[in-house]
């Protein structure tokens, strides 16, 4: 089968139930996994965030309702549909379920034909939802991610670095004088800067990092599971290859980028909110610190200190800056 | 109450309405087999007074069974199930809700091999 098989969790306290499923579903290429108690059903669907969950209502110990209850609670798991499996049909329990945010409900015993369709369809609004709300994410000009995206990844790769005790790294970016190239070169070139330095993020990065327009001229990536100082290698890399850039319509022109650099660790609270200030922060210093720079979070104060007396990026030379390197990159 | 659609007499064989759908007979087959491991697990804790087993295992056998194709037997498990949850039951209605379940249980089969 050519398409990628939809994952499913069922979460039933009966594995007869595991293994019907199983054979019932196994011709609508979906890759089924079971789990038999609601808190470790929560767990493994933070793992696999699975398209689809089958949820018993009535099981011992953590009922379906307070199960999804949870999910819907966790950023992570909220836009995951739920199909809750009920023994008993009565209508206060389905619109509970429906207020609680299920999608759907099937009756046990299954009618088969009725069971797959419920399943199909759950499975194609998931589809559709995600291929909307990805359209919706993605910066048109650049085809990077947009700030909204960004906001959310965030927020989820934030609780996820922190559930599992991982590293995680932002990379703040705003190329320079952009207001500038504008002027002098037109707007079409400006956007011509614009896709270019969307394309060296994405080629200096790896494809599990988030980048992502932030708005105007600025940028963000997310990097997952990289430390403070791997980050700043990689944003380096990306600052050195932009300048290096031959614009072939403006081949004497050296476009530059500043760039700020944080952790997880080092900003003041471990949120997404304090992550991005502290990248901010970052940025700002190396922006005030004479620009085509990386600045690490965590050294800010001194870089910011030092350049200080030079005064607000107003006054600066028109002609772009010559080669500096961030004070904590060696050359 | 408990009279079997396709299944004359309260003796002969309960089988699952399942029996000819090639995609469950394997299926059916395993669960059927597993259902006197299930009947001594009812039995014993009933004997035992484990009532908080003896309603895990008649909730467990009310969603199974209807799964499986066989609705008699889950009825038996849901009206045993209610009595348990309710506390109403004395423990004599629960013998006998027991009973009525152990006696389909062991009636069950995969397909039509040795009734009518």
């Amino acid at each position: 089968m050519a398409e990628v098989a939809s994952t499913i969790l069922v979460i039933d306290d009966s594995v007869d139930i595991h293994r019907l499923l199983k054979i019932r579903l196994r011709d609508q290429n979906v890759a089924i996994s079971s789990s038999s108690s609601g808190q470790d059903g929560i767990e493994r669907a933070r793992e696999l965030l699975p398209d689809l969950i089958l949820l018993d209502i009535d099981m011992p110990g953590m009922s379906g309702f307070e199960v999804l209850a949870e999910l819907k609670h966790d950023p992570l798991t909220v836009e995951i549909p739920v199909i809750f499996l009920s023994g008993s049909g009565g209508s206060t329990n389905k619109v509970k379920g429906f207020d609680l945010g299920a999608v759907d409900f099937v009756t046990k015993p299954f009618d088969i034909a009725e069971l797959r369709a419920r399943v199909r369809s759950a499975l194609r609004t998931r589809k559709l939802v995600k291929m909307l709300a990805q359209r919706a994410q993605v910066d048109g000009l650049t085809g990077l991610w947009n700030r909204t995206h960004l906001d959310e990844q965030l927020v989820c790769q934030v609780s996820q670095a922190r559930r599992h005790d991982t590293p995680l790294a932002l990379i703040m970016s705003d190329v320079d004088k952009f207001k500038n190239l504008n002027d002098t070169h037109g707007h079409p070139f400006g956007d011509q800067v614009l896709q270019e330095v969307a394309n060296i993020l994405v080629e200096e990065t790896r494809d599990s990092d988030i980048s992502c327009r932030y708005g105007g001229e600025e940028f963000a990536v997310i990097l997952p599971m990289t430390s403070l100082a791997d980050a700043v290698t990689v944003a380096e890399r990306c600052r050195q290859t932009l300048e290096a850039y031959v614009w072939a319509s403006h081949d004497d022109l050296c476009v530059t980028a500043s760039f700020g650099v944080t952790d997880l660790g080092t900003a003041e609270e471990p949120t997404a909110a304090s992550v991005i200030k502290s990248a901010d922060a970052a940025l700002y210093a190396a922006k005030h610190g004479g620009r085509n720079r990386v600045v690490r979070a965590d050294e800010e104060h001194s870089t910011r200190g030092d350049c200080s007396s030079s005064g607000g990026g107003g006054a600066a030379s028109e002609s772009p800056a010559q080669p500096h390197h961030g004070s904590s990159s060696a050359a | 109450m408990q009279d079997q659609q396709s299944n004359p007499g309260n003796s002969g064989p309960v089988v699952s309405e399942f029996a000819d759908d090639p995609d469950m007979l394997e299926l059916v087959e395993m669960f059927v087999d597993e259902l006197p491991q299930r009947v001594q697990s009812l039995q014993s804790s009933f004997e035992s007074q484990m009532m908080d087993e003896l309603l895990r295992l008649s909730h467990q056998l009310k969603g199974a069974c209807g799964g499986y194709g066989f609705p008699s037997l889950s009825e038996a498990a849901a009206e045993l199930e209610g009595l348990l949850k309710s506390g109403a039951g004395d423990p004599g209605q629960i013998e006998a809700a027991m009973n009525e379940l152990v006696d389909l249980c062991r009636r069950a089969s995969p397909g039509p091999g040795q009734g009518d």
